[in-house]
């Protein structure tokens, strides 16, 4: 019940209450006085009539002028949950609308800004921290790689040692493709990366990825066809959309059995161009589905402990997708297969 | 051939010119971009490795002064920032190369002298590598009297490796040339090309062409 229901009801039974107490008062009083030899029980129903035929009009009366008072006192309430419902973490710096009325609605208007202020405050920290973490990382590690290559060009290194540093190697190198990944979302997520935007042919990337996926499908014995290629043009950026969906070819094999499949289908609707990559294998649980574009999400791990990557695959193509303004879902059937489409807003040529 | 590298990053500085050194060529180290300016000014080196952060004048600043100055000296930037907008600006600017930070050494090799050689280099219709040859023009490969069809991406990879022959090619410059990737798309994508590659011309043969250097990168050469 909203606080305007309620506070109207409330306002007319206190209403009808008094009505009642009006009534009882006055019949009280009429029997107080018989000596006077009145017919107080005639007198009495005179006036209870007239309190029935005023009284319930009032009432209602009431009930209308309740709701209408009600919903002018609410109104600032109203406008002020709207203008929240629209704030998220991306535009904390924006102010709600103050009356400056002074009372206490614009009291609570004007703590809300300082609390979107100081949130917003803490994220831009957030933001920043990560980028100059994963960029004071690359130093380091610059040093590290360069340092075990040399020690691996000194041909007298017992085996040991070389196996050793191979797999120093190895986990540098992971280790970079981590940072890499983190700065690209970092500096997204604070808008520092500008799309350079133009019309591009869709069809001709998913082909793209499709030729690749054949490729790379081929030692698992992966069966991979594209079932359709609508022409599709997008007005996106080139080296991002490739990124895209090496991307999401990548993890339909990585996360495959062997001697299962991938299915390309990209088909046109009026204003979107929607691809859907599907591929077997054993699948993610209903409950983790929400999480799989989060960093660092990994599924199952005892099914996938043979794949590796920097674990910010999907969280980067959603980023992807959503800069080009279109959306990506996922959906799975556990022990059997798992779907990815993505949605984007075709490039209509004028002519 | 005489390398100029220019970084502020001590240890980072040293084991490149000790890498460049023990490839056989002469480096030089600077440390800030004052100092590259004027080393770069008087000696004619034959390569610059330049780091795009340095104390005072940073790097793109430097490679705009000596471009103004008419020094055409080949100049590899570094950066460990790896934004797609300072490369342009970085090529703008009028660097030959870019080698995004973290880096692998053998490929900074690489590319320096990729760099060294690149005026010298001969756009031949066919090249060759011990019995392996492979015409630009028909984009076949042979070797002996087989004869192999490309895929445009094998030929890409297979033209490439080829025009490196002896030189090792990092995963990176691999995805850079052949695929045009300038991120590390972190699949085993390359890997898989060159297996499939491998299978084609290398394979039925002796001896063996396309060699592995673990966890770097390949070579296309005729010795192991």
């Amino acid at each position: 019940m909203t606080i305007r229901t309620r506070l109207t009801l409330w306002y007319a039974g206190i209403l009808f209450f008094s009505l009642l107490l009006i009534t009882g008062l006055s019949y009280h009083k009429f029997h107080q006085r018989p000596e006077e030899g009145i017919d107080s029980d005639e007198d009495f129903q005179e006036v209870a009539g007239i309190v029935v035929w005023c009284g319930v009009p009032a009432a209602l009366l009431g009930l209308i002028g309740g709701w209408w008072l009600m919903r002018k006192a609410l109104a600032p309430v109203t406008a002020l949950t709207e203008a929240t419902e629209l704030i998220h973490e991306h535009n904390l710096q924006k102010q709600l609308p103050r009356t400056f009325s002074g009372d206490e609605l614009d009291r609570l208007t004007e703590v809300f800004n300082a609390m979107t202020a100081r949130l917003d405050n803490s994220f831009q920290r957030i933001r920043e921290f990560t980028l100059h973490a994963s960029h004071e990382l690359k130093t380091p590690l610059t040093v590290l790689h360069g340092q075990l290559e040399t020690a691996l060009r000194d041909e007298t290194c017992i085996p040991e040692q070389r196996e050793l540093m191979f797999s120093q190697l190895e986990e540098v190198q992971r280790l970079t493709r981590i940072v890499d990944g983190l700065t690209l979302l970092a500096k997204a997520d604070s808008g520092q990366i500008v799309l350079s935007k133009t019309p591009v042919r869709f069809d001709e990337l998913v082909r793209e990825a499709y030729a690749d996926a054949l490729v790379l499908a081929q030692p698992q014995q992966i069966r991979v066809t594209l079932n359709k290629l609508d022409k599709a043009t997008v007005l996106g950026d080139r080296d991002r959309l490739r990124q895209l969906l090496l991307n999401l070819t990548d993890n339909a094999i990585k996360y495959n059995q062997p001697g299962g499949q991938v299915t390309f289908d990209l088909c046109t609707e009026e204003k979107y161009a929607q691809l859907v990559i599907a591929n077997a294998g054993a699948g993610i649980a209903p409950e983790l589905l929400p999480r799989v574009f989060d960093p660092f999400f990994r599924g199952d791990t005892a099914h996938n402990s043979g794949t590796e990557g920097c674990g910010l695959g999907l969280s980067i193509a959603r980023w992807i997708v959503t800069a080009h303004g279109g959306d990506i879902r996922i959906a799975s059937v556990l022990e059997k297969q798992t779907v990815v489409a993505i949605h984007l807003p075709r490039h209509l040529s004028h002519n | 051939m005489r390398v100029l590298v220019v970084e502020d990053e001590k240890k980072t500085a040293s084991f490149i010119r000790r890498a460049l050194s023990a490839e056989g060529f002469a480096a030089d180290v600077c440390c800030n971009g004052d100092d590259a300016l004027v080393a770069a000014s008087i000696t004619p080196f034959d390569a610059l490795v330049l780091d795009i952060m340095l104390p005072g004048r940073d790097g793109l600043s430097v490679l705009r002064r000596l471009r103004e100055q008419k020094i055409t000296t080949p100049v590899l930037l570094l950066s460990a920032r790896g934004h797609v907008n300072e490369r342009i600006d970085g090529l703008n600017a009028g660097a030959d190369d870019y080698l995004p930070k973290p880096f692998v050494l053998a490929e900074l090799i690489a590319r320096v002298r990729a760099l060294g050689r690149r005026n010298h280099e001969s756009k031949s219709a066919s090249l060759r590598v011990a019995d392996l040859t492979l015409d630009t023009v028909t984009r076949q490969a042979r070797r002996r009297d087989a004869v192999f069809e490309l895929t445009a991406r094998e030929y890409r990879l297979l033209e490439f490796l080829m025009r490196s022959a002896g030189r090792i090619c990092g995963r990176m410059a691999i995805l850079e040339k052949v695929w045009d990737y300038n991120f590390d798309p972190g699949t085993n994508l390359v890997d898989v090309y060159i297996m499939r590659l491998r299978e084609k011309i290398d394979a039925r043969f002796e001896p063996r062409l396309l060699h592995t250097v673990r966890n770097i990168g390949y070579v296309l050469k005729e010795q192991p």
